[in-house]
């Protein structure tokens, strides 16, 4: 090439890394592991995503106690409380001691007749008084007397007790030394609420940083060194995630880094030309990252980690370049010979990637451009510009002999295509008869969670009486009252179910806030002052109570028959608040009512009941967590099949010729078969993340197969070919191998499918291949 | 805190000059060591099943007259204790270990309390079970314990501890004799008091 035109391509080259380079600077990074979460089809779904991810369930850490004596934990617990109440990142604190409950009990109290169900025109009747009063006496003689006898001249009708009890169902946590503990009493528990979403994660971390200074503080302030905190949650998960995954993107690509220049330098014993092999990399990484940011706003983290398969990969270009020049010798024949199988192989893996582009995970979208993008712009640099940074007659001695040892071994590779045929065989035999339990369906799978963390959170949940709820009705409406008295007539329904003994109760908002029309129901239900006086002196005709006992009853009913209504700003600063949160939801198109449902034990009795009912659904959530996921490996497996269909199409389209085609694909087939036969062989179960990592196996291992291909193996020297071949596979596998050590099951699941089915590829290609070359 | 700590100094101090004036203490002094709390303990534990009619009267500030309830009373070493009331209104409160069981067949109700949930509840059920059960430690757990007169005819009278109990109860004096609970008082903090009768054994 001229020397203008050879510094045209270096200023184009390097104008364009610079370009990249500058907005992926600029690029933002996110870890939020939602993703991988597909955006969902149904709108139940898509709601049930959505609260995962931002919600207040989302902003709801567990907090666990342990390791000291119960009655430590216990002024422990009492001791974090109390600091966390006082920190600003916490709306909410409880563990279930008085003190935290008073702020609740004092609003319960203070809006009683508002609040209770039992305020209606029957209780304020004579009979009505007089029951009322006649259970009175009863409790008076209980050993609750002591209570009792206080509330008693200002709510002797117990609407206080009523509207406790239903926001108090009976399985709470158990209870030792006034706060909660697990049922096994070794640890305290704590319920915290977060003001900031559970996505956002630095929030979240710095949330966590807080209580653990305040739980140190509390327990050095007690003495209690031994004292350990667990803390779970979404938004615990989701910072433990970021930070594994921010380590291991970090460490996998500089030691695949590392690695493969070792074995780089060990074959080609030259600096320089290690430097120029990483160059395309290095390129192909930058444009990648800057077609992420430009494409989708922010470049996720995971998507960095396939940095490292791209170094596997990229790095090939220039091994075929090198290797395939014989130092003093006219570089041009053989690699004029090796770029139309090497554009053909970018052109497979393109096609490869491709398919994870229309991907409903955003994530694995982004890694399919990065990939794609990456692989291009290798390539380009590979082909353009590296071949204007290396001398005329520069050109790498590989480690002698390794050359011949491999076409020696190439050249009795078909000994084994026996051995490969049982393999085969026996994978297709191995596969069937574990057709059942191949998949892995549940949706956790998806979770980047450890299975031991998952235990723990699982056991708090249990202890805080706070199991997975798995039924759920949702009533939707236009504003807030609408929703609320939409909750109110479901909640009705429900009410009669559980009389049936269908389900064992239930949630609702309504039962927190009432609707405003429910609260003047109840306002009109009272009496006038001098009408409930005079009733009340006739019910307590005969009955032991001093006179006028019942002055501040009067009092009190009376000024809340022209309160204001209570409305949600009045819950504030209770732990009420939080809950009316999570179960009232305000949503872009309108209000949701959300109603857990306890202990669901005839569905049909229930979806009867509910039939019929406008802007009302009923939820069976582990139906549809299934349900969603069902439908994401659908997916998964039709992306899969449409890539290696795409890629078949595109090998006979450029190879124009069926056995030609046949021949790259054969191996492959044989590889995938292979890989899944020894990725669930430990009985592990396949899961998306697999079926995307056996797409890339086709799109990757085509690169390998296609030189062993007759008419293209026929054309290159054998050595060298074998060498490069041999180098570009070791590096591939290097890079998804490293991958499969990360924490992130998308990373690793990939990482392990593809290093494995890789290497299987450029094996059986070889053992296929020679078959025919002998 | 300061005057019940001087009381029951006070209570202490007062003790040995009671018994002084008992006959029994004479007999008792043969022994090696004086009679006191930890004899009454003693005593009070042997028995492993007593039964005892009992009446309680209510005497509550919001009442004009005071509430009577009557019933049995039963009690099995080491844990359970069950108090049966008859009148006016059935129920049932039977204490079993950690646990707390009401059962009010008129309200058609029946609820179980763990009483560790209930610190105040708790000690209140154990200034009689603990006394029964003649186990000091728990006793003094929840209570400063002070004892008056001798073997024949005692006075325990038990001040909480902890400071929400005692905005509650003001103090528990259960009177007896002879190695039975014959009396107890329940004194509120707010004026409220109940007396319970133990009468003898029921057939």
């Amino acid at each position: 090439m001229k020397r203008g035109g050879r510094i045209a391509v270096l200023v184009v080259w390097l104008g364009c890394v610079a370009a990249c380079a500058w907005v992926a600077w600029h690029a933002s990074y996110t870890t939020d592991l939602s993703a991988f979460l597909p955006r969902s089809p149904s709108v139940s779904q898509r709601i049930l995503v959505e609260q995962l991810h931002q919600g207040v369930v989302s902003r709801l850490i567990l907090v666990g106690i342990e390791g000291v004596p119960p009655p430590a934990l216990g002024a422990l617990s009492e001791a974090l409380a109390e600091r966390l109440a006082h920190e600003p990142d916490f709306a909410y604190v409880n563990n279930g001691s008085q003190a935290r409950l008073t702020a609740d009990g004092e609003f319960l109290m203070q809006h009683r007749y508002l609040l209770s169900p039992g305020v209606t025109p029957e209780r304020f009747a004579l009979a009505g008084l007089r029951e009322a009063l006649e259970n009175d006496l009863d409790l008076l003689g209980s050993p609750f007397s002591a209570l009792v006898s206080r509330l008693l001249p200002a709510d002797p009708t117990g609407e206080f007790q009523r509207s406790l009890e239903l926001l108090e169902p009976d399985a709470g946590p158990r209870k030792n030394h006034g706060v909660w503990f697990s049922a096994d009493g070794t640890r305290a528990l704590l319920l915290v609420q977060t003001r900031a979403a559970g996505f956002d994660i630095d929030a979240q971390e710095r949330a966590l940083a807080r209580m653990r200074s305040a739980f140190d503080a509390a327990a050095a302030e007690r003495g209690a060194a031994g004292a350990l905190l667990q803390v779970t949650g979404p938004g615990v998960f989701a910072v433990a995630a970021r930070a594994d995954i921010k380590q291991d993107v970090a460490r996998i690509s500089l030691l695949a880094l590392l690695v493969v220049s070792i074995m780089l330098l060990l074959v080609y014993r030259s600096p320089r030309a290690l430097v120029l092999t990483l160059l395309p990399v290095a390129s192909g990484a930058t444009a990648g990252v800057a077609a992420v940011s430009l494409a989708f706003g922010s470049v996720h983290g995971v998507t960095l980690g396939f940095g490292a398969t791209l170094l596997g990969e990229g790095v090939d270009y220039a091994i075929y370049l090198f290797t395939n020049r014989i130092p003093g010798s006219e570089p041009g024949r053989n690699l004029a010979r090796v770029w139309p199988t090497l554009t053909l192989g970018v052109l497979t893996s393109v096609v490869g990637f491709s398919a994870l582009m229309f991907s409903d995970f955003t994530g694995l979208a982004q890694l399919g451009l990065f990939s794609i993008v990456g692989l291009i712009a290798a390539y380009a640099v590979a082909r353009f510009v590296l071949p204007q940074l290396v001398p005329q007659h520069f050109g790498v001695r590989p480690l002698a002999g390794l050359g011949p040892a491999l076409a020696w071994a190439a050249s009795r590779a078909w000994l084994l295509r026996i051995p490969l045929l049982v393999l085969v065989l026996l994978s297709v035999a191995w596969l069937t008869s574990r057709s059942g339990g191949l998949w892995d369906d549940r949706l956790e799978s998806l979770s980047p969670v450890a299975e031991s963390d998952k235990r723990r959170d699982e056991a708090m949940r249990r202890d805080l009486g706070a199991p997975d709820v798995r039924y759920l009705v949702i009533a939707t409406a236009a504003t807030e009252q609408a929703a609320l008295q939409a909750a109110e007539a479901v909640g009705a329904e429900l009410e009669h179910v559980r009389q049936l003994g269908a389900l064992d109760g239930f949630e609702s908002p309504a039962l927190i806030l009432p609707s405003d029309a429910k609260q003047r129901e109840r306002q009109a239900a009272i009496p006038e002052p001098d009408v409930l006086r005079e009733r009340l002196e006739q019910a307590a005709d005969r009955l032991p109570f001093r006179s006028e006992l019942f002055e501040p009853f009067v009092q009190e009913v009376s000024a809340a028959r022209q309160a204001p209504l209570v409305s949600a700003g009045d819950l504030k600063g209770t732990g009420l608040a939080v809950r009316l949160e999570s179960l009232l939801i305000a949503r872009p198109d309108g209000w949701m009512a959300m109603l857990p449902l306890r202990e669901v034990r005839d569905a049909g009795v229930l979806a009867a009941a509910l039939r019929g009912a406008n802007g009302v659904e009923l939820l069976d959530l582990k139906g549809e967590a299934d349900a969603l996921y069902r439908s994401y490996r659908g997916q998964a497996l039709g992306l899969a099949l449409v890539g290696a269909g795409a890629i078949a199409l595109l090998l006979l389209g450029s190879l124009r010729s069926p056995r030609r085609a046949a021949e790259v694909l054969l191996p492959l087939a044989a590889a995938v078969l292979v890989t899944c036969a020894l990725l669930t062989a430990g009985g592990r179960q396949l899961g998306i993340f697999h079926l995307v990592g056996l797409l890339l196996v086709v799109g990757v291992g085509s690169n390998y197969t296609l030189f062993f291909e007759r008419e293209t193996f026929g054309r290159t020297d054998p050595q060298r070919m074998l060498l490069s071949l041999a180098l570009c596979n070791a590096s591939t596998v290097i890079g998804f191998g490293l991958l499969s050590l990360a924490r992130a099951p998308v990373l690793s699941a990939i990482g392990t499918t593809v290093a494995v089915g890789a290497f299987l590829s450029l094996l059986f290609g070889a053992i296929l291949a020679a078959r025919r070359r002998t | 805190m300061r005057r019940s700590s001087v009381l029951s100094w006070v209570l202490a101090a007062l003790v040995p000059a009671a018994l002084a004036a008992e006959p029994e203490a004479v007999e008792q002094q043969s022994l090696a060591q004086p009679w006191g709390l930890e004899q009454l303990m003693v005593e009070l534990g042997r028995v492993q099943h007593s039964q005892a009619r009992f009446v309680e009267r209510k005497y509550l500030k919001v009442l004009k007259t005071p509430l009577e309830l009557t019933g049995t009373l039963a009690y099995d070493a080491p844990n359970r204790l069950v108090k049966r009331t008859l009148e006016p209104k059935p129920e049932t409160l039977t204490v079993e270990d950690d646990r707390l069981v009401i059962e009010s067949p008129a309200r058609g109700r029946s609820r179980t309390l763990r009483l560790g949930e209930y610190p105040v509840l708790w000690a209140f059920v154990e200034s009689f079970r603990s006394t029964l059960k003649g186990d000091l430690a728990a006793l003094e757990r929840f209570y400063r314990v002070a004892l008056e007169g001798g073997p024949q005819r005692w006075q325990l009278s038990l001040m909480p501890r902890d400071p929400k109990m005692s905005t509650l109860i003001e103090s528990i004096l259960i009177d007896g004799g002879k190695g039975r609970i014959r009396r107890i008082e329940v004194r509120e903090a707010q004026g409220d008091r109940s007396v319970m009768t133990v009468l003898e054994d029921a057939p």
